[in-house]
């Protein structure tokens, strides 16, 4: 429905947004943006602001000060514009309980402009979308089960084709079989409309977004892609190393490769195969030769493996790193 | 105004099928049958010049404050506390295309409430009248009256989706709504009893309590006298109260 409006350079905008409420600062100078078509994943601790910045980027609440957009259009000062370009899925997905599916997708695609004569069309395609036109379409919403309730929000969510959609914890209380489902859901928007997505489930993130936002009490802690926030936040590098090797030999065999190094035990050592970490510094050249540096050494190795860092990682060394003075007075 | 027309409908749909307004639809008949009853009882028994429609009319301010609590209390305090009202602003729907849906819906219902009342008068009048007698049911008090139910009734339920918009609880958005619309119903009688023209630092008041005498616009309605100054007051107390509903759904959300 918005096919012929020019794309912008950001689909979401938020630039310095605050919002205090009294004495109590909820979000303070939070500045980040999402790309058209780009899947961006919205992290913090509870009681971040995450709720807060997606309530205000989707227009049911006003900033104290700040700017957000949605696909160049101001939030506050056009809201029935910003609203046009997306769809918002709040936290707790509160849906009608009296009124059956299919009949309350065809009121909202009514209230989100979706032409009248395409608005059976577009409730018949996100259902089957969503997998919800065989087996909940005539079902009344307070019967479905949460899976179902969730797949009704996002249903509703893609039902105008919006340039944006913003989902508050899409797959919480969902099992894991639904969360599947969900996340293919979300990771075939991508290129299609640019997704803003919060969830305390990390690794889930991690695997569908392009993109992570980080805050913590508030503020902006991280951005950016997950490799480059790895790459920022965790610069030194491990590895695990299973070999028969005492910890003494092993440790020399390391220091000749990298001087800086230090190893951990990890597994107690009751048998002949034990398993240490090895760290080294930021951007030791050992990283690439350590494997050959041992091998050389003479160390017996069964395995060696370098430590990937997770979101979970980086979302813990990112919220650690956040300013000592706090926002919330 | 698409939107307002979708919600209209979708206001109206829910109420026709919510428990609520059949409830309410229930003790606002309960109610008017009983009162008419006695009316009919005691019309029958004394020679009065009021007839039954009229005494039954007279008896307005029951239903307004027991059942129209009931048909408004639940239009956004239920919908904010379940987080559907958040859900429907984040359409391209405006606030006041939702307050005034919701507004028009129930003023719709509770028209329609009265004008099921008409029954029982109409059905006396059919099986013990006869024709061209008017002394069991003067139509032209039953429907003069009915436009005073019809005009009143804007600001009425503007007052009571006024006080749905203010608190999440229903029960505390009823009772807010039976508080407001008690005070307005007496407002105009109680000031009118107080010596207020001799209290000179309050002579000023005299003027503007005089047209909030519900009962006198009632009496002029049914009389057929359509005095224009209640139809103002009624039309700007509803624009103020739904205005006001506007602000506080966006500033509560």
């Amino acid at each position: 429905m918005n096919a012929a409006t020019p794309s912008p350079e950001a689909a979401v905008v938020a630039e310095r947004l605050t919002k205090r409420y009294g004495s109590l600062t909820a979000i303070e100078d939070l500045s980040f943006s999402v790309a058209p078509g780009e899947i961006v994943g919205f992290l913090g601790p509870n009681g971040a602001g995450k709720s807060t910045t997606m309530r205000i980027l989707s227009g049911t609440m006003s900033g104290t000060s700040g700017r957000a957009a949605i696909w160049g259009v101001s939030v506050a000062l056009d809201p029935a514009g910003a609203k046009r370009n997306m769809a918002y899925m709040p936290e707790n997905n509160p849906l009608p309980e009296d009124m059956r599916v299919e009949e309350y997708l065809t009121l909202r695609a009514k209230l989100k402009d979706v032409a009248a004569d395409r608005v059976e069309e577009r409730v018949q395609r996100v259902m089957e979308d969503c997998d919800l036109a065989r087996r909940a379409a005539g079902r009344l919403i307070g019967q479905l089960s949460k899976g179902f309730r969730q797949r009704v929000g996002i249903a509703d969510a893609l039902l105008a084709e919006p340039k944006v959609v913003i989902l508050d914890e899409p797959t919480i209380g969902l099992d894991p079989h639904q969360i599947l489902g969900i996340r293919d859901l979300i990771r075939s928007l991508r290129g299609k409309m640019a997704v803003l997505i919060s969830s305390h489930i990390l690794h889930e993130v991690e695997q569908v977004c392009d993109k992570v936002v980080i805050i913590n009490r508030g503020r902006l802690v991280a951005q950016g892609r997950t490799e480059d926030l790895r790459r920022e936040l965790l610069p030194d590098c491990s590895f695990t190393v299973t070999t028969k090797a005492d910890e003494a030999t092993l440790l020399a065999a390391c220091l000749r490769c990298e001087p800086k190094a230090t190893l951990t035990p990890l597994t107690a050592t009751t048998s002949d195969w034990n398993t240490f970490r090895v760290s080294l510094p930021a951007n030791s050249p050992a990283r690439d030769s350590l494997a050959a540096g041992l091998a050389i050494a003479g160390i017996p190795l069964r395995e060696i493996a370098e430590i990937r860092y997770g979101l979970e990682d980086i979302f813990l060394a990112a919220t650690r790193r956040t300013p000592t003075e706090s926002p919330r007075s | 105004m698409r939107h307002f027309r979708t919600l209209l409908a979708h206001e109206l749909r829910t109420a026709l099928l919510s428990w609520n307004t059949w409830a309410a639809a229930a003790l606002f008949l309960a109610l008017m049958g009983g009162i008419h009853f006695f009316a009919l009882l005691e019309g029958s028994r004394i020679a009065s010049e009021r007839t039954p429609v009229e005494a039954t009319l007279w008896f307005f301010w029951l239903p307004l404050l027991c059942v129209l609590p009931l048909l408004t209390m639940r239009s956004f305090a239920e919908e904010r506390r379940s987080g559907t009202l958040s859900a429907l602003l984040t359409t391209p729907a405006s606030t006041a295309a939702v307050v005034w849906s919701k507004f028009l819906s129930a003023w719709a219902v509770w028209v329609t409430f009265w004008l099921l009342f008409t029954l029982f008068p109409l059905l006396v009048q059919q099986r013990l009248g006869t024709p061209g007698e008017t002394r069991l049911s003067d139509p032209s008090v039953l429907w003069g009256g009915l436009c005073f139910i019809a005009v009143s009734g804007l600001l009425h339920v503007a007052i009571g989706i006024l006080c749905s918009c203010v608190t999440r609880s229903s029960a505390l958005a009823a009772l807010l709504a039976f508080i407001s619309l008690l005070a307005l119903t007496a407002a105009g009688g109680a000031m009118e009893s107080l010596p207020i023209e001799s209290w000179t630092w309050l002579s000023w008041l005299h003027e503007p309590a005089a047209h909030l005498r519900t009962f006198a616009h009632l009496q002029d309605f049914a009389a057929g006298i359509l005095d224009s100054r209640p139809i103002v007051l009624y039309g700007t107390g509803t624009l103020l109260c739904l205005g006001l509903a506007v602000l506080a759904v966006e500033g509560q959300e």
